[in-house]
């Protein structure tokens, strides 16, 4: 995969990537949320 | 390929100015003690993701982690996911939420009081405090080595000139502007370490013919492992060294463990969530963390590993060799050599930015650990003071340290301190930090206990077992004639495997033997938990 032959290095390239999406799909969808929190 | 050195003067020379106009603005801005040490409370949710990861990135990731994978070849990939996963967002969604409410309903302004007015425990503030300002400087060093490097290799001025004008510089805008001027400058900083590291990972990859194609190139070196490293264990620059090899233990234990895991009880990093002022900030610094952080090591990983192919169809050698054993030279040889010169520039530009903002956070946590958590509340029990001018006299010590460490350390330090570093930080304060936010049992001879097990199996370990450091102090030799204490594989598993399960363990056993903190105090503490 990807040029790559030993599996635990491809799967750690792929999910470097993953786990990057993640983190915009995580943000976009809690955008706004936590807003009302601003005690004090 | 050169750039006429007039030319990179000048480009530098207009990137001071902008941060010296960012540090005057972080000065303006700066009226209360609140805003000096957490900016007011009110960062804006890009400038503290890219602050967060300019911080977290420092040269050493870039050219010292970068060049570890030019010599040990992809499986660092595995850091940069921690990095993405455990860095940003465990770092902010799990633990960034609790601090930042936690630090607002204590009025904490620095990490370790947080941890002292959680337990309330003026030993706790103090000692970690004083841990933060006793180490922080061997880190700080090694940073400013890796900045002055750079600046003595490209505006051709000598060394020692090169670390007083970097120190004169970054402590300028520190001592004036605190974590205001020290963000604002970050965020500028990041995002040019951004378009940087951007640059170079689609360069690299069309110099290579694509991304299949480069990969393949490295596969098929697989062959080419010199004979010293194949004997470790290193299997090829595009695989996993073999399970259980001492290359292995170095990869897993010091560098994706110890790094990985580190980062989360990083005093420098940790301050930084009691700088917005609610969740939905830490919530949109998520989607700009994690791109950035894979753009930083995600991508100084696989081109140092990939550097291999291009020395090979180049020179016919691979990257260790080119660089002559040197891996912290792997880097800085390939970019000069493969890149096209304005890039080169933009290059310099980005690690200069690299070094300036972890040294700037460096500074400032030095010296509040110092000035308000040592001095102001452990000697002076609290008093107000001057605490604002205490702490700049302390950040300018702390400077003072690290620069003497700066000439002092020998070249090849970078990684190892780094790695230190973090590794005392993770046994010290992650079984405490994680307790304070998440275990109500725990308890304040809980916290102290788990502490000082962590701090002392931590430098036990390094002075005595594990043969990376405890061989060139020699103490273990001076005190017990053997260069380590305990042999095999235990001399090259990283301390924080055994000082932090500890650390952990202790903290757990002394909490549940002693008296639980009075309910008053943790409703003080997680109000509005309780409440809902």
């Amino acid at each position: 995969m990807l040029g790559i032959d030993d599996p635990q290095i491809w799967i750690a390239y792929v999910l470097c990537f993953l786990s990057a999406i993640g983190c915009i799909i995580y943000g976009a969808i809690k955008w706004n949320d936590g807003q009302d929190e601003e005690a004090c | 390929m050169p750039v006429s050195t007039p030319v990179l003067g000048i480009i530098v020379l207009i990137y001071l100015m902008v941060i010296f106009y960012l540090g005057w603005l972080g000065y303006k801005k700066t009226k209360m003690t609140e805003d000096y040490m957490v900016a007011g409370r009110k960062i804006h949710p890009y400038i503290l993701a890219v602050s967060y990861g300019a911080t977290f990135i420092s040269t050493s990731a870039i050219i010292g982690f970068g060049g570890a994978a030019g010599a040990l070849g992809m499986g660092l990939l595995w850091l940069a996911f921690m990095n993405i996963v455990v860095g940003i967002f465990i770092a902010f969604v799990i633990f960034g939420k609790s601090t930042r409410r936690m630090g607002l309903k204590l009025n904490a302004v620095t990490f370790p009081e947080l941890l002292g007015k959680r337990y309330q425990s003026r030993f706790i503030q103090g000692f970690s405090g004083a841990l933060i300002g006793i180490f922080m400087p061997l880190y700080a060093g090694i940073v400013l080595i890796g900045g002055a490097r750079f600046v003595e290799a490209t505006l051709n001025i000598n060394y020692d000139v090169a670390v007083l004008i970097l120190t004169i510089i970054v402590a300028a805008y520190v001592i004036t502007g605190g974590l205001i001027a020290v963000m604002y400058t970050d965020a500028l900083q990041g995002s040019l370490m951004f378009i940087g590291m951007a640059f170079l990972i689609v360069f690299t990859y069309i110099e290579l013919g694509g991304i299949n194609a480069a990969h393949t190139a490295l596969t098929a070196m697989n062959g080419m492992v010199p004979e010293s490293l194949a004997a470790g264990g290193h299997l090829g620059w595009a695989s996993m060294p073999a399970l259980g090899s001492p290359i292995w233990w170095t990869l897993v234990s010091t560098l994706v463990l110890g790094v990985g895991i580190g980062v989360l009880a990083q005093p420098q990093l940790a301050v930084r969530f009691m700088t917005v002022k609610n969740d939905k900030a830490l919530n949109r610094a998520v989607l700009v963390g994690g791109p950035f952080i894979l753009m930083m090591t995600g991508v100084a990983f696989t081109v140092g590993a990939l550097s291999n192919v291009y020395f090979f169809d180049n020179l016919g050698q691979i990257s260790v060799a080119v660089a002559g054993g040197n891996t912290d030279l792997i880097m800085p040889q390939y970019i000069n050599s493969a890149m096209p010169g304005i890039f080169v520039v933009l290059f310099m530009l980005t690690l200069l930015a690299a070094a300036m903002s972890t040294l700037s956070s460096q500074f400032h946590t030095m010296g509040t650990a110092i000035g308000h958590d040592f001095y102001r509340e452990f000697i002076k029990k609290g008093e107000l003071g001057q605490t604002i001018n205490v702490t700049r006299i302390s950040i300018a010590l702390t400077i003072l340290a690290s620069v003497v460490l700066a000439y002092a350390l020998p070249p090849s330090i970078i990684a190892t301190a780094t790695a230190i570093f973090f590794g005392l930080c993770a046994a010290a304060f992650l079984p405490m930090y994680t307790g304070a936010l998440f275990w109500k049992r725990m308890t304040r001879e809980g916290a102290i206990a788990s502490l000082l097990v962590g701090t002392f199996a931590s430098l036990f370990w390094l002075g005595f077992v594990h043969a990376k450091e405890a061989v060139p102090l020699g103490i273990s030799q001076a005190l017990f004639g053997k260069a380590t204490l305990l042999t095999g594989t235990w001399t090259v598993v990283d301390p924080i495997l055994v000082a932090t399960p500890l650390a952990i363990i202790t903290a757990i056993v002394v909490s549940l033997a002693t008296k639980p903190i009075p309910v008053e105090h943790l409703e003080k503490c997680f109000e509005r938990e309780i409440k809902n």
